[in-house]
């Protein structure tokens, strides 16, 4: 009787042991898929779409040259598509949608900080390894972590901060600042960065028009009159897209940019498809600007070239972004195979990857910091033409150190910018000497 | 002051026209037809695709520039033809005599099946064509550079209102209207063909609309989504002016422009809200409008 007892107790620790050590192993080694699903967001139609859709067509090439290259530890890589023009309740609902299928593998998403505000803890919740590709709104790591979303980007802060340091060095007479965004978090967002950098850097400037146009607005009449009465030295803007292109083609034969210096935050996703004002200020919001001496040693110019024999254009810095976004998945599945012994990693080891990642991109280096924000230098330079080239390009270049630009991890973004001085810009490089 | 006024009434002006044009048409087919037409901003934006393909395809045939000025009123003339009397024959006829909701609904399904058809055929891509306002060149008024164009867009809307009040008042075409905005069962009862009345009448208001998108492509860029942002503020102008009011359409698209003008001038926060905020604090003094009232149908 006793002996029964005990071997029916060894038996059922035998059993409990046998089931967590099964479960160990099954946590540890998932089964390579036939295919790496990788749900990506942008714009698709309408107005902003021209910011968009390059951002798309990169990921076709990427994933095609990846999957020419026997795909990410030997799996392809497939892709769903979802248009972020359809709204924020509807790309929540595409997201929750693709994360509950059990094949859905990683998010790269999304193009809007208004998405990507909203999708960050619906990534949390589902547990589901996401990479912002575009999504530059400084709110989206500064009220708390979301472990399982990353940017690997950078912020509006870096971004924006250049273009004032650019156009203060290069126009340090400037003394009238009209500003032009679209109204939303990211054109707000940018206002306040932009103001709070010329209160720190020169405080001598004052900005005489504020004006937030709505998103996807078709006339930008009034506002042009209104930018005209103000008489600023410089106009700002991170209209983007269709918005930005509406603006400039308006803009343009009301002699708006002769009367001031433009400077168009994302105007190289433009410059192809309208006539940007020779000498506008234009910039890439990182360093995705493929033809960057940078670029020119990594994977850009084969990407680029592929990009055109496809779509007929040069890639635009959306493109970049989006492709960067992709090389950033492979790294960290890589990392995460090699991590697992060659076996194929869980969503949550992917996660874990991401980590501290610090590679080379297509265009330059990112390193993802403990916050999930990613360190990427900015590049800024103004419209130019040279011989030999069709599409404008970016002459006048300076290319700041991601980590010079972006405040330190866990610092309130407009506080640090405000702690800076007037001899902030003394130890960063000059337009024009990144060649 | 002189070099600020300037500026704020040309533009109030020229985005009063615009504004006009739509608006104008929406409260004429409410006049006569007594159906609140959601679908009425899908008409605006078809015209302003009409109008650009029709341009782009001008500037690429290699046809002269002058051309795409009569294609903008021959879209729009193309559009109301083809749409007008089929709608208001199948969809709109059909809710006659029914309850509002059903009028709205009915209207409304048209409206997103517009949207999408829009999308379908001329795709989701942005369109631009912007060569009769390149031709016209540029004119400084108050230090400020205005396109002759929107000059000519100011001008246009003063000859539609009067057109169009001359055709309403002075031609037989438009008095049989009046008889029937006045009472439909009389003028019925003398022999009035009622139905072509509503046809026409709705035609008219299709041909408004898109002739407002077409006159509008020259300045601005055409993309998915332009129908609802127009029929939102058409509304707002409606109801401003009192629907069925055709001179108060006029004033009331010139008060809802100062009211956008001044918002940008001087506080672009509101630059949205104000033209309903606007109409928020007329329909709280005047419930019918400046110029409606709840008994008096005329146009």
């Amino acid at each position: 009787m006793r002996l029964t007892s005990i071997t029916g107790t060894a038996l059922a620790a035998a059993m409990v042991l046998s089931t967590t050590l099964s479960g160990t192993s099954l946590a540890s080694a998932e089964e390579k898929p036939e295919s790496l699903n990788v749900g990506v967001f942008t714009f698709m139609s309408g107005p902003a779409a021209a910011y968009g859709m390059p951002g798309r067509q990169g990921a076709e090439i990427m994933i095609e040259q990846i999957n020419a290259a026997g795909g990410i530890g030997g799996v392809p890589i497939k892709a769903s598509f979802v248009d972020e023009a359809q709204g924020a309740q509807g790309v929540i609902s595409e997201y929750r949608r693709l994360a509950e299928a059990p094949d859905t593998d990683f998010m790269i998403a999304a193009l809007s900080s208004g998405n990507c505000l909203a999708l960050a803890p619906i990534a949390d919740q589902m547990k589901m390894p996401t990479v912002g590709w575009n999504c530059d709104t400084h709110q989206l790591f500064k009220d708390g972590a979301h472990p399982y979303f990353f940017r690997p980007n950078g912020n509006t802060v870096a971004e924006f901060m250049s273009y004032v340091l650019y156009f203060l060095d290069k126009n340090p007479n400037v003394r009238r600042v009209a500003i032009i965004n679209p109204d939303y978090s990211f054109g707000h967002d940018a206002a306040e960065i932009v103001k709070a950098t010329l209160a720190a850097l020169n405080p001598g400037v004052k900005v005489v028009a504020e004006l937030y146009p709505k998103l996807g607005a078709s006339s930008y009449q009034t506002e042009i009159s209104r930018l005209s009465a103000a008489r600023p030295d410089v106009i700002f803007s991170n209209l983007w897209g269709g918005d930005l292109e509406n603006f400039v083609r308006q803009a343009n034969p009301r002699g708006l940019f002769r009367q001031s210096q433009a400077v168009f935050a994302l105007g190289e996703s433009s410059m192809q498809n309208v006539e940007m004002p020779q000498g506008a200020i234009v910039g890439v919001l990182g360093d995705g600007w493929w033809r960057s001496p940078d670029a020119a040693k990594r994977g850009a110019p084969a990407f680029g070239a592929a990009y055109k024999a496809k779509f007929g254009q040069d890639p635009v810095f959306p493109a970049m972004k989006m492709a960067n976004s992709f090389v950033v998945m492979k790294a960290a599945y890589e990392k995460a195979i090699a991590k697992n012994g060659g076996e194929w990693p869980s969503k949550d080891q992917v996660r874990d990857a991401l980590e501290g990642l610090s590679i080379d991109t297509l265009t330059g280096h990112v390193t993802i910091r403990p916050d999930h924000d990613g360190i990427v230098d900015q590049i800024v330079g103004t419209v130019t033409k040279v011989d030999g080239i069709d599409a404008p390009v970016l002459g006048s270049m300076v290319r700041y150190s991601g980590d010079k630009v972006l405040p330190p991890a866990g610092d309130d973004p407009v506080a640090w910018i405000s702690s800076l001085t007037p001899y902030f810009p003394k130890d960063m490089p000059k337009p024009g000497s990144y060649r | 002051m002189l070099q600020t006024l300037i500026p704020l009434f040309v533009d109030a002006l020229a985005s009063a026209a615009l504004i006009f044009f739509v608006a104008v048409g929406l409260t004429l087919v409410f006049s006569v037809l007594r159906v609140l037409n959601v679908a009425h901003g899908s008409f605006y934006s078809i015209g302003a695709y009409a109008a650009a393909s029709l341009g782009l395809w001008i500037v690429s045939a290699g046809l002269p520039d002058w051309l795409t000025f009569p294609a903008l009123v021959l879209s729009a003339a193309f559009v109301a033809l083809l749409f007008g009397p089929l709608v208001e024959n199948t969809l709109v006829r059909w809710t006659y005599g029914k309850s509002d909701a059903v009028q709205v609904l009915v209207t409304f399904g048209l409206f997103l099946i517009l949207e999408d058809l829009q999308k379908m055929v001329f795709g989701v891509q942005s369109l631009y064509q912007d060569t009769p306002m390149s031709m016209l060149g540029i004119t400084e008024l108050g230090g400020i550079v205005y396109l002759n164009y929107q000059l000519l867009l100011i001008v246009l809307a003063g000859v539609v209102l009067v057109a169009l009040r001359l055709f309403i008042g002075h031609s037989r075409t438009g008095r049989l209207i009046a008889a029937v905005v006045a009472d439909r069962e009389v003028s019925q009862a003398l022999g009035i063909d009622t139905n072509r009345m509503y046809t026409i009448a709705f035609t008219l208001g299709v041909f408004l609309a898109a002739l407002g998108g077409a006159m509008a492509t020259p300045t601005s860029g055409v993309s998915p989504g332009l129908g609802a942002d127009t029929m939102v503020l058409a509304f707002a102008v409606a109801a401003i002016g009192g629907l069925g009011q055709v001179e108060g359409a006029a004033i009331a698209s010139l008060i809802v422009a100062v009211a956008k003008v001044l918002a940008i001038y001087f506080a672009p926060e509101f630059d949205a809200v104000a033209p309903y905020v606007v109409m928020l604090a007329v329909l709280l003094v005047k419930p019918y409008g400046l110029f409606g009232s709840p008994t008096t149908r005329r146009i």
